[in-house]
């Protein structure tokens, strides 16, 4: 298992240094509230940008640090709330679904099998995880560009994830993992979501967030899934060879289930985030110049973009359909 | 579809501090601190205002490396929307008073 992280930290590494390589300092230096409102700004919808623009450029003005930084505290307040929403709203809903789903199995299970207290402070711990998730997702998916990839790159995550480690509720509680197992679903599948939504922006940035959301909507699902599988098998599945009782197998598997949670959204960020930098110098070259988009070739541009987008999503299919083949004649 | 619901009472007291002045162009943070607003509940409405068309907005050109900065003031149709408001209900403004976080 360990081996599986050298690789990983590997192209963490390059990345880094990639990106340190393309960043330039061509600003004056920004203090907190400055950051915080372009990150704000940033999850406006393009019809809303010019009002994102009159918060920067108020924001110029205000002196001092508390003053300037409840201003933008305020901005970025209603930059989230601010509409239209859009489709964002409904991958939102769709998360939101998710993740109210598992609290619930969760909660259901910790009762049905009297996991106690300590179930009780899981149960709050898991939700105000949750919290967190739905708020960095909700962000994520209001910015331009990362909705759509964001969530289907957390299915390819999800159906890689099952296509491995079995669809059935038993194989949830039992795995069946071989070695080279981790190696596709920590490194290969996350690195290429990441480097296939900058690919598909043409922005190594929104590749960084695709991968983000990816995680967190692939978490979510799997997550809703497995506690699932531990809600109706509870201590069933594979024999247990310890002599511990069916609350303390369940509490076990629940424990799990958090662990990978946690782990599949942390790792697809940062492997996502490695693939989105190493696409970077291929988006570079793809992106239009100025003269593409004010010349006549800006319809061979679009043309050129659609044929990107859809190959993306081919090859996306096509390994998908691989991996499920695979994982049936595994199972024959 | 847009939808004129009635104003809120944060954004009558808005469409008042505009009206005193109704020729004036008028900074975001300025008019936020006059009615006790903060950024948060300042700029939705501002933009609600501005779909709604009660609303002109402008650039003042950023001196150096200064950004431009976003000018508001009413349109003919929010002057004629705020006397038509003033004539339903006169009392309507709130005044509530200030404090240091209404800054933000």
């Amino acid at each position: 298992m360990p081996i599986v992280f050298v690789p990983m930290l590997g192209l963490l590494g390059v990345a880094i240094a990639m990106m340190r390589r393309h960043t330039t300092v061509d600003r004056p230096a920004e203090d907190v509230a400055e950051r915080l409102l372009r990150w704000g700004v940033g999850l406006l919808s393009a019809r809303r940008a010019e009002w994102g623009q009159a918060m920067l450029g108020e924001l110029d003005h205000i002196e001092g640090r508390a003053r300037r930084l409840r201003f933008a505290l305020g901005c970025v307040i209603g930059a989230l709330l601010l509409p239209p929403w859009g489709a964002a709203a409904a991958g939102v809903g769709a998360m939101l679904a998710l993740a109210g789903g598992a609290v619930a199995v969760f909660a259901s299970a910790v009762g049905r099998y009297g996991l106690g207290d300590g179930g009780q402070v899981g149960v709050g711990i898991l939700l105000v995880f949750l919290i967190g998730c739905l708020v960095a997702a909700s962000a994520l998916v209001r910015r331009p560009g990362v909705a759509l990839p964001g969530l289907l790159g957390g299915a390819f995550i999800a159906l890689v994830w099952l296509s491995l480690s079995g669809f059935t509720l038993y194989d949830q509680i039992a795995p069946d993992i071989v070695p080279w197992h981790p190696l596709i679903v920590e490194v290969v599948v996350p690195f290429a979501v990441g480097a296939a939504g900058a690919l598909w922006a043409r922005d190594a940035a929104v590749g960084r967030r695709v991968a983000r959301l990816a995680g967190v909507s692939a978490g979510l699902g799997l997550f809703l899934y497995s506690t699932v599988a531990v809600a109706v098998l509870g201590a069933g599945g594979p024999p247990d060879e310890s002599d511990r009782t069916v609350s303390a197998i369940v509490s076990d598997r629940l424990g799990n289930n958090v662990v990978m949670l946690i782990l599949l959204i942390a790792v697809t960020a940062t492997v996502g985030w490695g693939g989105a930098a190493a696409a970077g110098p291929i988006v570079a070259r793809l992106r239009p110049t100025t003269d593409d988009v004010s010349g006549p070739s800006t319809s061979r541009t679009v043309v050129v973009a659609r044929g990107l987008r859809l190959g993306v999503l081919s090859a996306i299919a096509a390994v998908a359909i691989v991996l499920a083949c695979t994982s049936w004649l595994r199972g024959h | 579809m847009q939808r004129n619901r009635p104003p809120s009472m944060q954004a009558v007291n808005v469409l008042r501090a505009l009206a005193a002045e109704p020729a004036r162009w008028r900074y975001g943070y300025d008019l936020g601190t006059e009615v006790h607003l903060k950024s948060g509940s300042l700029y939705p409405i501002l933009v609600r205002l501005a779909d709604r068309g009660l609303l002109e907005t402008s650039w003042e050109p950023g001196v150096g490396s200064r950004p431009p900065r976003h000018l508001y003031r009413l349109s003919l149709a929010g002057r004629q929307y705020v006397a038509e408001l003033t004539a339903a209900s006169p009392d309507r403004t709130v005044a509530r008073p200030h404090n240091r976080w209404s800054e933000a």
